[in-house]
């Protein structure tokens, strides 16, 4: 079964390999470098700037271990993919990380067997990345870390990311402005068992704690999934109490809530916030359903790690954290968001 | 004087919900003895024995092993007190080898607590060679025959080197060569002082080789005689309570044509080039040893297993039969040998097993007839006098000989012209056996024809109206009614019968 | 004295014995009643035919894989790819219902009434079962092994149609999942409509007690002329259809189909079918008893959400209640 498994992933890559092999990207390049360039924040420390002179066209190989099947990864492997292809002279390879820690692991050795130049992760698991780090580093393989920030980033270790509290921050403060200070607020988590889903939460909750007048009722997970956010909120509704507005990790369970609110007849009674920016809600918002968003910057998060990883194995100079901020999305600016 | 038994068990009682399984029941077992016991199925035999090794624990009563009285909770102490049982259903760990199946939980253990594999395959050599049986230690279980199977269970049971053997229906699946050498086995252990429990159905054994016997019948304790006071007939009352006039009730039926016409059947190495006519009324017996090829006759014919040449005729046309379906349609019925491993479905009830093979004559516009079936279901019942609280009953929970019944009955149901009876009476107790025996004949006189297999000669002689006798995937002799002996048939069967043959 | 004494422990072991017959066969259903009674009156919004049809619409999807896995668990298999398989139904179907403004639009210029992505989910559903029982019929490939295959290809396949949730569907569609007949849910008409069917075809066709038949003894029911290869193949057939149907249950549920669609669901639906007295050996269980079970199954979430448990204190009851489910079948069988 195993080898099934491989089998049909194998063709879902090469499916969209050929895809993007047709269609994309060439014009994303330009924009992209700066973009990561202006977006680094502080934390400056140069990491590896003691490598071998700078060669700019000099081949490069670059190995990326990943999640494929999740919605918004996808869209971050696409903008690596493009990315890549648009630059002369490199090669980037994708292997399914399955969010395993140890196969992850096993791809890394696998890719420093093989003699890559430079290795992006992102960590099935951030509290277990020592093992990896320890080997690019006894290899002498520049590692870059992409979304998901490790647990322990020691010196010399790259990471490229958005802060997933800036996340429920954002969302939070918007909500609690129109919320004039006052209310009830429920929490949709993602998977608990993420970092994303625990941070964006722990933000929401920072906000809410600076105003005494709002309250959270209530919390549980959805599971990121849209027909389970629908069966959430469905029953929340249906329990009676008073609720003024929805804080979903993520757009696809924020989605699920309004598609119930819808069915009780209280559209519009309800702020609803979500996570992501994607078409979808997009759309939501288009209609007027959505109230909030945030999004994430895959295809910054992506061209920002591919970029960082082939400068680390060129040995440019490059930022050891670079920050990738999430972005507001409302009523008012969404059209800027949609393709 | 108590020092002459090796087993006291008094006024044993065991209930289960709604049934009293035993009720005050007596066993005494004298050292040095063959002790039968003996009783229709559901007579309490099994709970009797079951109590004794630990599987229950009794209501009431005691029990008194070697002049000392003992609790008994569980078969590991029943085991280590020296007393080991030699089952009914075989239970074989199928991929492991005979040594390690006789000595499974008791392995000899070298240094390092490692299994000492030479020690323990030597052992098994020798053991097996003081009881004469003819099979290698190293051989994994599921490539024995039946036979072997049940030669190395008995071989197990004696090897514990136990005080009290108990022996339930050892003989069920092995052939009279290996009944002799059981047989000497048993007496050997007599000499020795071990006691004996021997349950079994079949009456010619138990006047061989018995020395007292008990009866019990519907949970009670009925009677202990010895064995040389008493005779088939008053032990049968005895089990039955009531005489049986005749066990096999064979009545004359008219013979009309020839229904089933078998020629040069071969299954490549099992079944070689078999020949036969079956008649309309007529009860033809299929005899021979164990592994002769009568089953392997039965299996090609109903399409259970491939033919590789020959013709099958029904009716005067020849038909191509692939499959059991292909079989129905062609009016045979089989009643398999093995009742619980191709014939009632356990966990259904008794309706389903009865109307799974003539389902589809009950639909109307796709949907079954309840109503219909419900009274097909009543009627049978009451035609075959088939003890059951409910249609809704499972099967599982019915005695040997009502479920046989039921089988019966599925296969009448399907209105077959030809039957073909497997063993119809294996393992079921006398008084539904003689019930099979003259639903048989009945079934003949209404033009019915049938093939019966069977190992009980006795069965064999007093319902065929010819006997075929297989040896060796051929027929090796065939006898009409009254040329049928029980030195013919034998004859034939070890390959000597060709002189004597139609 | 003793005679009299005798009767009545008979008289006692006769009640003992009813009381226990019939908690062996209605145990679950009172199971679920006590919750019904428990959480009306732990939460004011509980007993509501709103709510009522609130859980069975949740369950709905679920359930109707639940029918399809009961039928082959009788039959003595397993169904392991029904959640693969909705959600490759799902992306199929929603691909053919996507209005032409969608973000995520597939087929731009495609207009097809909504009975092609509904056809295409059902056959597609069909196609997956047909491939299951043909391998498991024809190539003796063990149940497990076979639809374990399936679980990681309909999932792969699914990917590789749209590795997107494909959204924004024609209001025909969303029908199918959100839509009312008469203030009923329409998922909640799906689901009592399938039952009641499935119940009839188990009970009443000749098919449906050979799917009893093949479980409670396969070399019996052959012999007793039984075609054995197509009713494994019918009854994984008819698994793989009920997959569809709830891809396109859930995806019009919530107007979007999503090839991550369903993972998990295979068990939820297993554990429905156990729950529900369906026996793992083969041979024994009912469409009803698979409802009540998945019932149980959506109570228990929605009851405790209601109530603000821990959500992580949900999963564990849920596990509890499957193991307990198992004990009762076990003590009834022995």
């Amino acid at each position: 079964m195993s080898f099934k498994k491989y089998l049909s992933i194998a063709l879902t890559l090469l499916v969209v390999l050929a895809t993007f092999a047709g269609c994309a990207a060439p014009a994303a390049a330009p924009a992209a470098a700066p973009a990561a360039e202006e977006a680094a924040a502080t934390e400056a420390a140069p990491a590896e700037a003691e490598a071998a002179p700078a060669d700019a066209s000099a081949p490069v190989k670059v190995g990326v271990t990943m999640l494929f099947d999740d919605r918004w990864l996808t869209d971050m492997r696409e903008a690596m993919q493009a990315y890549g292809a648009a630059q002369p002279g490199v090669e980037v390879t994708f292997v399914d990380s399955k969010e395993d820690v140890a196969v992850q692991l096993g791809q890394v050795e696998n890719f420093i067997t093989q003699g890559v130049d430079a290795i992006v992760v992102v960590p099935a698991n951030t509290d277990a990345t020592d093992p990896m780090t320890q080997a690019a580093v006894d290899a002498g393989i520049p590692l870059v870390y992409v979304n998901r920030k490790p647990a322990n980033l020691p010196e010399g270790i790259a990471y490229v990311g958005s802060d997933s509290i800036d996340a429920g921050i954002m969302q939070m403060e918007w909500i609690a402005e129109k919320l004039g200070g006052k209310g009830n607020i429920v929490i949709m988590n993602g998977n608990l068992s993420q970092e994303a889903a625990q941070m964006r939460t722990a933000g929401v909750k920072q906000v809410a704690e600076n105003f005494p007048d709002i309250a959270i009722t209530k919390e549980q997970s959805g599971n990121w999934q849209r027909d389970e956010g629908l069966a959430l909120m469905e029953n929340w509704l249906q329990s009676g109490d008073q609720i003024d507005a929805v804080a979903a990790n993520n757009d696809e369970m924020a989605i699920g809530a309004i598609a119930a609110i819808d069915a009780a007849g209280k559209l519009g009674e309800i702020i609803v916030g979500g996570v992501d920016a994607s078409a979808d809600a997009l759309a939501e918002m288009d209609a007027g359903r959505l109230d909030v968003t945030v999004f994430q910057n895959a295809v910054g998060q992506g061209e920002g790690g591919i970029a960082t990883a082939i400068a680390l194995a060129r040995g440019e100079p490059v930022e050891q954290v670079v920050w990738i901020p999430y972005e507001l999305v409302t009523p008012e600016n969404y059209k800027d968001y949609m393709k | 004087m108590d020092q002459d038994n090796v087993l006291v068990m008094e006024h044993i009682s065991k209930s289960f919900p709604g049934v009293k399984a035993l009720s005050d029941v007596h066993l005494t077992v004298r050292r040095g003895t063959v002790h039968a016991l003996m009783g229709e199925n559901g007579a309490g035999k099994s709970t009797l024995m079951k109590v004794l090794i630990g599987m229950y624990i009794p209501d009431e009563g005691s029990i008194s092993f070697l002049g000392n009285p003992v609790k008994i909770e569980n078969t590991q102490q029943a085991l280590r007190m020296g007393i080991s049982m030699i089952h009914q259903e075989l239970s074989p760990e199928p991929y492991m080898t005979v040594a390690e199946n006789i000595y499974l939980g008791r392995e000899p253990v070298g240094r390092l607590g490692l299994i000492d594999k030479k020690k323990m395959v030597a052992d098994t050599r020798a053991l097996l060679e003081r009881l004469e049986i003819n099979i290698n230690p190293n051989a994994v279980m599921r490539t024995l025959s039946v036979a072997n199977t049940q030669m190395v269970e008995i071989a197990k049971a004696i090897s514990y080197d136990s005080s009290l053997i108990i022996m339930d229906e050892p003989t069920s699946a092995i052939t009279e060569r290996e009944v002799a050498q059981l047989f000497r086995m048993i007496r050997t252990l007599r000499e020795q002082g071990v006691g004996i429990i021997y349950i079994t159905h079949k009456m010619d054994e138990v006047f061989q080789i018995a020395d007292e016997i008990t009866v019990l019948r519907d949970g009670q304790y009925i009677a202990t005689v010895p064995a040389a006071q008493t005779d088939r007939n008053s032990l049968i009352a005895m089990m039955v309570g009531r005489e049986l006039t005749n066990l096999f009730p064979k009545e004359d039926a008219p013979i009309g044509e020839v229904v089933l016409s078998v020629r040069n059947l071969t299954r490549n190495g099992i079944v070689h080039d078999v020949s036969f006519d079956l008649r309309r009324g007529e009860i033809l017996g299929l005899s021979g040893l164990m592994g002769a090829g009568r089953t392997e006759v039965i299996e090609g014919i109903f399409g259970i297993k491939p033919i590789d040449a020959g013709t099958i005729t029904i009716m005067g046309k020849e038909v191509q039969i692939k499959s059991p379906t292909d079989a129905i349609r062609h009016g045979m019925a089989l009643l398999t040998e093995d009742r619980k491993l191709t014939g009632i479905m356990g966990v259904l009830s008794v309706r389903d097993n009865m109307m799974i093979a003539s389902l589809e004559s009950y639909a109307k516009a796709g949907f079954l007839n309840k109503k219909i079936i419900n009274e097909t279901c009543a009627r049978e019942k009451t035609r075959l006098e088939l003890k059951t609280p409910s249609m809704d009953q499972l099967i599982r929970n019915l005695s040997g000989g009502n479920q046989q019944k039921v089988l019966v009955s599925r296969w009448l149901l399907t209105v077959p012209e030809i039957l073909i009876l497997d063993e119809p009476t294996r393992g079921i107790d006398v008084g539904a056996k003689s019930e099979i025996h003259r639903l048989m004949s009945k079934l003949a006189q209404e033009g019915k024809a049938i093939i019966m297999i069977s190992s009980e000669l006795p069965e064999i002689l007093g319902m065929s109206d010819r006997v075929l006798v297989m040896h060796d995937g051929r027929v090796g002799g065939e006898f009409a009614r009254k040329d049928a002996t029980q030195e013919n048939i034998m004859r034939a069967a070890t390959g000597q019968g060709e002189v004597a043959a139609v | 004295m003793a005679v009299k004494a005798s009767a009545e422990t008979q008289s006692k072991s006769q009640t003992w014995e009813r009381i226990n017959g019939f908690l062996n066969k209605y145990g679950i259903v009172i199971i679920l009643l006590a919750m019904f009674i428990a959480f009306s009156l732990l939460s004011e919004g509980f007993f509501t035919t709103r709510n009522i049809f609130n859980i069975i619409r949740q369950i709905s999807f679920m359930g109707l894989i639940a029918i399809g896995v009961t039928m082959v668990i009788i039959t003595g298999g397993i169904d392991l790819g029904s959640g693969s398989v909705l959600a490759l139904a799902a992306v199929v179907a929603t691909s053919l219902a996507q209005i032409q403004t969608s973000a995520t639009l597939k087929y731009p210029g495609l207009i097809v009434p909504v009975i092609v992505p509904i056809g295409a989910a059902l056959a597609i559903g069909a196609l997956t079962g047909v491939i299951n029982g043909s391998l498991i019929a024809k190539f003796k490939i063990p149940p497990f092994i076979a639809t374990l295959g399936m679980m990681t290809v309909a999932r792969g396949f699914a990917l590789i149609y749209s590795n997107k949730p494909l959204s924004q569907l024609t209001p025909e569609y969303n029908f199918i999942g959100q839509g009312e007949i008469f203030g009923v849910p329409f998922p909640v008409i799906i689901l009592i409509t399938v039952a009641i069917l499935a119940h009839i075809m188990l009970n009443n066709v000749p098919f449906g007690r050979y799917i009893y038949a093949l479980g409670g003894n396969e070399q019996a029911a052959r012999i007793s002329g039984v075609n054995i290869d197509r009713v494994k193949i019918g009854v994984y057939t008819i698994a793989g259809l009920l997959s569809g149907l709830a891809g396109l249950v859930v995806s019009s549920r919530v107007g979007s189909g999503q090839p991550g669609q369903g993972v998990g669901i295979e068990l939820d639906a297993i554990a429905a079918a156990v729950i529900g007295g369906t026996s793992l050996s083969g041979g024994i269980g009912t469409i009803w008893g698979t409802i009540v079970g998945a019932l149980i199954i959506g109570v228990l979430d929605n009851g405790l959400i209601l109530l603000n448990v821990d959500q992580y204190w949900i999963t564990i009851v849920k596990g509890s209640i499957i193991v307990v489910a198992v004990i009762i079948d076990q003590r009834k069988n022995r």
